[in-house]
């Protein structure tokens, strides 16, 4: 087999190694002592200023487009707003959505029996959100699905109802704008 | 015939024939609500008007017989135009229930509203309000708003069951779909209504809100409540029978099923299957391993012939298994020399339509596979384990205590020394029995049945059954292979072609020969005994 040699013309970096690294390693150590000095002088004043949040204690407020799991949503009169369409079991990619739906005497003739989510396998891509015609279920802010067991990642019905006055103003408002209904 | 071009093809018909089968039949699909190919003419719902050269008019298909030299258009603006103003106009007054109908996804509205309709509604008026979730029988639900008024319910309930339960009232827009007073529909073809149903007006009760119909996977089957062998299509998912519905072969069932065969699925799913085999030790039944339940049937088989004679055995063959399987329980009778042998079929009412009296789908099919009735039948082979000269019994399917007399049975089954049950569910039989072995159902196996008319057809395997179940024709081998020397294996396929070359009524059969719409056996059929 014959071979033959070929010279590659590879692309120089961009300006200076050197030059933009030093300006990183200046710019870090700026920004690392700024916070310490803040942090120092807030400490010496007995008003410490810290950044960290204490995470089980303290919780961060999400902007409405943050997508955390799914949960159900729940009317006024404590039943869930789903009419077991089947429209998120369809849509979801990982198949993590179980759904029998059964008939009740109201005038919503239908609703779920079972509605699970299999949360381990959930990936909170918003799909379900997205298909849902009753805007029935919708994204949280609840990303903790930390169970002893498989068994525990998966959430019933009543785990997952979340009452309609939290949502309206925040998520239900979001997928209003967003999803142009 | 009559040449005729549609959309620049050229098609010959015959004569007579009407416009929208003919295009449907050549791959020319033209919307229609209101035509079904068993029903008369409507022309009511206005969906398949197309141009047709040298009419001033659009015309609707379904009523406009084929002429020599026709040319006919089914897109052209006008007539795209046309389907969007009648798609328009019946959804006026149409419910936004999709997410809860039965029929979304099923749907002819739906369907032709994505293909031909147009996105947005110009109405602002309300939607008229009309009865919602109507009881209009034991085993159908109506809601009148979603009624588009094809009326193709109305022609089935005077055309094919002549019952004539339903009609359309008032006029105009004021057109309302109801029931007769005093009249339910209560025909044993109520269900059919709901099938040819275009929209989700006419629901079963049976599939109401159970499943969304997208999730179902269709596998196609023969219908096991009676002799007749309608077509069906099994739906499934998750492993579970969810309905059935009629599958279309004008020679067995047209397009329709009866209500019972329809209903009558639930068995496939019960809780109650025995799933494990159980052998009776120290008179209680307890659970075991296949192999030692079938090591201890053929081991009670085999004393009993070796012992006693082949006299001392007898076998009750069912008309729920395939061919396959009752052509491998007549090789294992016939390997054991016995002769005892019948068929327990229950026998009911039948109609003219579709139900046939034999309410099982495969007693011709067990005879033809040389399962013939000895002399005297049940009632003298019963008679002979309760006078003690009969010991062991081999009863297949759970038919027998409903064909003999309760108390000759109880003194039989008293007197037996064994006593094998092969039984989907634990019935009182096979609590009396001294070794039980689960069997499948239709929907679990693959293989044939033998309709009333001598018309094989072939089921296919829908649900899966728990890994290490076997078939009724798998446990027949496996009983083989304990008794004889030979190693037997079961293979449907290979069985059906060893039926061809051993039954000379079945002579060249395979699954290929069979095919979607069945087969017909050689017109005498297969006359011999066990032993032949």
């Amino acid at each position: 087999m014959a071979t033959r040699t070929v010279t590659v013309a590879r692309p120089r970096p961009r300006g200076r190694g050197w030059a933009m690294s030093a300006r990183a390693i200046v710019k870090g150590v700026w920004i690392a002592q700024a916070h310490f000095l803040r942090n120092l002088w807030g400490f010496m004043r007995r008003k410490p200023t810290v950044f960290t949040v204490q995470f089980p204690e303290e919780r961060l407020t999400q902007p409405n487009a943050f997508r955390g799991m799914p949960v159900l949503v729940q009317m006024d009169n404590g039943k869930e707003r789903c009419v077991a369409c089947g429209l998120c079991e369809w849509a979801c990619p990982t198949d993590c959505i179980t759904i029998y739906p059964a008939e009740t005497a109201d005038e919503i003739e239908r609703y779920p029996d079972v509605f699970d989510i299999d949360m381990s396998r959930c990936m909170y891509c918003g799909l379900c959100e997205e298909a849902c015609p009753e805007e029935a279920i919708v994204m949280s802010q609840n990303v903790e699905i930390a169970a002893f067991s498989r068994r525990g990642t998966l959430w019933h019905k009543q785990d997952l109802l979340v009452p309609v006055d939290k949502l309206t103003d925040t998520r239900l408002h979001y997928v209003r704008r967003s999803y142009d209904r | 015939m009559p040449t005729i071009t549609i959309d620049g093809q050229t098609i010959e018909a015959p004569n007579g024939a009407m416009l929208l089968p003919t295009a449907l039949e050549n791959g020319v699909h033209i919307p229609h609500y209101c035509w079904h190919p068993k029903l008369s003419i409507d022309g009511s719902c206005r969906m398949c008007q197309v141009e047709v050269e040298g009419s001033p008019k659009l015309v609707i298909a379904c009523n406009m017989p084929i002429r020599d030299g026709m040319v006919v258009r089914t897109n052209t603006p006008a007539v795209q135009n046309t389907r969007r103003g009648v798609m328009e106009l019946l959804l006026v007054n149409h419910p936004l229930d999709c997410p809860i109908c039965d029929k979304a996804g099923e749907c002819l509205l739906q369907d032709y509203s994505y293909a031909f309709g147009s996105r947005h509604t110009r109405t602002e008026e309300p939607r008229r309000k009309l009865a919602k979730r109507k009881d209009i029988g034991p085993r159908m639900v109506l809601d009148q708003e979603r009624c588009i008024l094809c009326r193709r319910c109305v022609r089935f309930c005077r055309e094919v069951t002549g019952t004539n339960e339903l009609g359309v009232f008032n006029m105009g827009d004021h057109s309302v779909l109801d029931v007769m007073d005093g009249r339910p529909l209560a025909n044993d073809y109520s269900i059919n209504t709901a099938d040819i149903c275009p929209v989700g007006a006419l629901e079963s009760k049976d599939f109401h809100h159970k499943l969304r119909v997208w999730f179902l996977k269709k596998t196609p089957s023969i219908c096991p409540s009676c002799s007749n062998g309608c077509n069906v299509t099994v739906h499934h998912y998750r492993d579970r029978v969810w309905r059935m519905m009629p599958r279309r072969n004008d020679a067995v069932n047209e397009t329709w099923m009866c209500d019972h065969g329809r209903l009558n699925y639930q068995f496939v799913n019960s809780a109650e299957r025995l799933r494990q085999p159980l052998v009776r030790r120290n008179g209680t039944l307890e659970a075991c391993d296949w192999e030692d339940a079938v090591a201890e049937g053929a081991h009670q088989l085999g004393r009993a012939v070796r012992t006693n004679g082949a006299a001392s055995v007898g076998a009750v063959a069912s008309p729920h298994l395939t061919n396959e399987e009752n052509f491998r329980f007549a090789q294992l009778l016939r390997m054991l020399g016995v002769a005892t042998v019948d068929i327990a079929v229950v026998v009911g009412e039948g109609d003219t339509l579709l139900i046939k009296p034999e309410k099982a789908a495969n007693a011709r099919g067990a005879r033809d596979m040389g399962l013939q009735p000895a002399d005297g039948g049940l009632a003298a082979m019963l008679e002979a384990a309760a006078q003690g000269t009969l010991r062991v019994l081999y009863v297949c399917g759970s038919d027998l205590p409903q064909v003999v007399d309760a108390q000759l049975l109880d003194r039989a089954v008293a007197k037996l020394e064994c006593l094998i049950v092969q039984d989907i569910v634990r019935s009182p039989l096979a609590e009396r029995a001294h070794i039980v072995l689960p069997s499948l159902t239709f929907a679990e196996k693959t293989g044939t049945f033998t309709n009333h008319a001598g018309r094989v057809q072939q089921l296919h395997q829908a649900v899966a059954p728990p890994d290490g179940q076997p078939s009724d024709g798998e446990i027949f081998s496996r009983l083989l292979n304990y008794l004889g020397e030979a190693h037997w294996t079961f293979d449907p396929a290979a069985v059906l072609e060893e039926i061809g070359a051993a039954v000379p009524a079945y002579a060249g059969i395979t699954f290929a020969r069979v095919g979607p719409m069945g087969w017909v056996v050689a017109a005498a059929p297969a006359a011999q005994g066990v032993g032949a």
